[in-house]
């Protein structure tokens, strides 16, 4: 029965495992159509590019914790943290790569307290990490006075974030790095390996092994370093640093990786998907601002979007079972 | 006769697991029924209370034929089960459990009534005389108490007959008595009882008439006085020995793998020891509930053992968890495939590889290459039909998938094969395979650890058979002319737990 069911939706097989790519070729074409001129221009598609590095870095770190089907609902607040960080010690004279290290750092420490507490004990990861989030924010509006911090940035503190190489950004670049590290990571390494197996069934990998707990704060440490790393990359790009900066980027994130899981055969949660998710919500953002429809239109499409992305998902797994 | 069946049948794929039962229970009697693993109690309980469709027959409620079609319907037929892990929602107080699936007594239009609720349960716990609080939560509860809040529940439609599945299996003596009193109050006020247990002495002290079920099939019904413990145990099995083609001595080597006084953390394994030689398979034989999973997950450092030793080679076992297990070259099948043993959306390969998964890389490079030529041999090795390396492990049969489970287990080279239900759902082909497969394992050196609920099986393959009960082990008998029978005997054994084990 199942081997004639699969055979027949081979080719929506292709649809469900390609249609991400689908659905961004045509959110292009719907907004080349209605307006090729500053749409389609080389200089936008840099743009874009840039537009999406923030998003991607926190959107690949947080795959690994999907893979292992947890949450970490902190990655924002983490992010905001970073870009404070960084900013407070740039202040005080630190130059800023060392600034951008201490601050991934930190990040990465305040997953692994995430994560420890998460497998000792146990506990759901959504709500340890929703009560984290709360921790981290008061830390961050500590150190930033409560206020938006830009009074004495260095100009170095920016050449990240603006900088480039002839027409190609440096976060396009960076954004690029990442996507390659971690696609080989999750892809070709026992510990990639591990994560992915760790999602299809905790108890299998347990009686295999594997060091469950182990790897899944692993996950946790790596996501909140990313997070980190993108929020000093967000200061670094608007040239200050505010204690709620990075808060969006979290329910962003999770939702480019939603929509990407449905990109591959697998259906699990991927490196490239997700970047094909971010690639989405920027391409949309992008274009509905040169459209110049009003933020909350904007919104609202995107909120939409993601409800009908990850309900199709549904209905689609559903006749796959 | 308050309940009547006329060739009753179920069929799970092409087993019969209910073959042709005519089977009736008088108005007023206690009926016991008894069979050992497998042997169709559970399924014909869950025909009776809607929970599976009968194949075939008819049954009767009081002289007139019914379709059962839902376990709301069975208890509207008057028919009320009372299961071995108990139907409690933990968070609820006593009212609010007994009135689960009851229309609530409501007030003013549309509000719960709790205080008139409260005296129609009182009422009909003093008239069977059940003391239990009913504003405690469930899960503040010792065990008879909960099974009491069932029965009340039960008692609160009209009962006409109530199933007991087991329900003194984790009481104490005195516990049991109470419950004992109550059982024989419901009786006396007119309803009928089928009692099933594994414990010989329960039946004779309750029953009027008892069942005999052997794979699936009614083998007689007796009026208690009629037969004695050893008459009912012998109708239970066929006199079932080791085959003759498998006959050849084995000649073990060393004690390679020793348990010492193991105790399960939550409880189940209280103190098993055995010893396994090379060469050997331990068969361990226990009836539903002895713990023989929980100290095949104990041992294997899936679950948490409190206390006790677990020796390989003569080096203390420190630290045992299922990582340092596999390292130290001991696996385990477990017996939930689906749920502890396989991805089951993630490809053939990914499973056989799945414990091993460190040993591809060197250097920090992935040997992917290896890893695919790995998982094709075993493919070969063990027959495994699949369409590719890279199919979900899930698509496949029930056999092929636990072929896979152990090509994952063959891929870390273990000493010590602890296997729970290998063959369980699986083809005869594919079983014989199986025990080939160990046996040639054990030939090489490994030892074996082998539990089954099916005791034909466990004769043909085990070389030794340890018997477990009550989560400890008892006797250890050489598998050479032993009977089917004198196994499940060992098994109904009364225990005298202050003697010790062994």
């Amino acid at each position: 029965m199942e081997t004639i069911n699969k055979k027949k939706v081979s080719m929506k097989g292709i649809l469900k495992a390609y249609g991400t790519i689908f659905a961004l070729i045509v959110i292009i074409i719907v907004f080349a159509a209605i307006n090729p001129k500053s749409f389609m221009s080389i200089g936008n598609f840099w743009n874009i590019t840039r537009q999406m590095a923030i998003l991607s870095v926190i959107a690949i770190g947080a795959t690994l914790i999907m893979n292992v089907e947890e949450f970490d609902l902190s990655l924002g607040t983490i992010a905001s943290f970073g870009g404070v960080c960084a900013a407070v010690l740039t202040i005080t004279g630190v130059p800023f790569i060392i600034a951008l290290i201490i601050a991934v750092i930190v990040s990465a420490m305040i997953g692994f307290v995430n994560g420890y507490i998460v497998t000792r004990f146990k506990v759901m990861s959504f709500i340890i990490t929703l009560a984290m989030s709360r921790v981290i924010y008061g830390i961050t509006y500590w150190m930033s006075g409560g206020a938006i911090i830009f009074n004495g940035i260095p100009e170095s503190f920016t050449t990240f974030g603006t900088g480039k190489i002839g027409p190609i950004f440096y976060l396009t670049i960076f954004m690029v790095v990442i996507t390659v590290i971690f696609y080989y990571l999750t892809k070709s390494t026992a510990f990639g390996r591990k994560l992915y197996a760790i999602g299809g069934n905790e108890q299998a990998s347990k009686v295999a092994g594997i060091k469950v707990s182990l790897y899944k704060t692993l996950a946790f440490t790596i996501a909140a370093a990313m997070a980190g790393m993108a929020g000093v990359l967000l200061a670094s790009r608007v040239g200050s640093a505010s204690p709620t900066a990075g808060d969006a980027y979290c329910l962003n994130a999770y939702a480019a990786i939603f929509i990407g899981k449905t990109l591959g055969k697998e259906g699990v949660p991927n490196v490239l998907g997700t970047l094909v998710g971010v690639a989405i919500f920027t391409v949309l953002a992008n274009g509905l601002t040169i459209l110049q429809v009003p933020t909350f239109v904007q919104n609202i499409l995107t909120g939409g979007i993601i409800v009908l992305a990850v309900v199709a998902q549904k209905i689609g797994n559903k006749k796959n079972a | 006769m308050i309940l009547e069946t006329k060739g009753l049948c179920k069929q799970f794929g092409n087993m019969y697991a209910l073959k042709d039962i005519d089977f009736s229970i008088k108005e007023g009697e206690i009926h016991g029924l008894v069979g050992e693993n497998g042997a169709g109690k559970s399924t014909l309980i869950k025909i009776l209370t809607g929970v599976y469709h009968l194949d075939k027959g008819e049954i009767f409620v009081e002289g007139k034929k019914v379709i059962i079609t839902d376990p709301a319907q069975s208890r509207e037929l008057g028919i009320n089960v009372i299961h071995q892990d108990r139907n409690l929602i933990p968070i609820f107080n006593g009212v609010e459990n007994i009135y689960l699936g009851l229309k609530s007594e409501t007030k003013n239009l549309c509000f719960v009534d709790f205080k008139k609720m409260k005296e129609k349960i009182v009422k009909v716990m003093k008239e069977y005389g059940i003391d239990v609080p009913l504003d405690k939560m469930a899960k503040e509860l010792s065990s008879p108490q909960k099974t009491l809040f069932e029965i009340t529940r039960a008692m609160m439609t009209e009962c006409k007959l109530l199933i007991l599945d087991e329900p003194t299996a984790s009481l104490t003596d005195k516990e049991t008595k109470i419950l004992f009193d109550i059982i024989k109050k419901l009786n006396e006020k007119g309803t009928a009882i089928l009692y099933i247990t594994h414990r010989m002495d329960e039946i004779f002290q309750l029953t009027n008439r008892i069942t005999v079920f052997k794979n699936g099939e009614l083998v007689k019904t007796v009026n208690k006085n009629e037969i004695d413990k050893d008459g009912l145990i012998s109708l239970m099995t066929d006199k079932w020995t080791r085959s003759k083609v498998k006959e050849k001595k084995s000649d073990f080597g060393k004690v390679i793998y020793e348990v010492k006084n193991i105790a399960s953390d939550n409880k189940v394994v209280k103190d098993v020891s055995f010893k396994v030689r090379e060469r050997e398979i331990l068969g361990i034989f226990g009836l539903g509930g002895s713990g023989r999973t929980e100290l095949l997950e104990a041992i294997y450092g899936f679950e948490k053992v409190s206390s006790g030793e677990i020796y390989l080679e003569d080096k203390k076992l420190e630290k045992i968890n299922t990582t340092n297990s596999l390292k130290n070259g001991v696996v385990l099948i477990n017996e939930d495939r689906r749920g502890k043993s396989l991805i089951s959306t993630r490809s053939v390969k990914d499973n056989i590889v799945l414990s091993t998964i460190d040993n591809y890389v060197k250097k920090g490079i992935y040997n992917a290459k290896k890893e695919k030529e790995d998982a094709e041999n075993k493919v070969k090795e063990l027959k495994i039909k699949t369409s590719s390396i890279n199919q979900p492990t899930g698509e496949l049969s029930g056999g092929n998938q636990q072929k896979v489970v152990f090509a994952k287990a063959l891929m870390s080279n273990p000493k010590i094969f602890l296997c729970d239900e290998p063959t369980q759902a699986v083809d005869v082909k594919t079983r014989e395979e199986i025990h080939k497969l160990l046996r040639e394992c054990a030939d090489k050196g490994s030892a074996v650890v082998f539990v089954t609920s099916d005791l034909k099986e466990m004769l043909d393959v085990a070389d030794n058979i340890l018997i477990m009960a009550q989560g400890r082990t008892w006797e250890l008998i050489p598998n050479e002319d032993i009977t089917s029978e004198q196994i499940l005997k060992y098994c109904y054994l009364e225990r005298n737990l202050k003697n010790g084990n062994n």
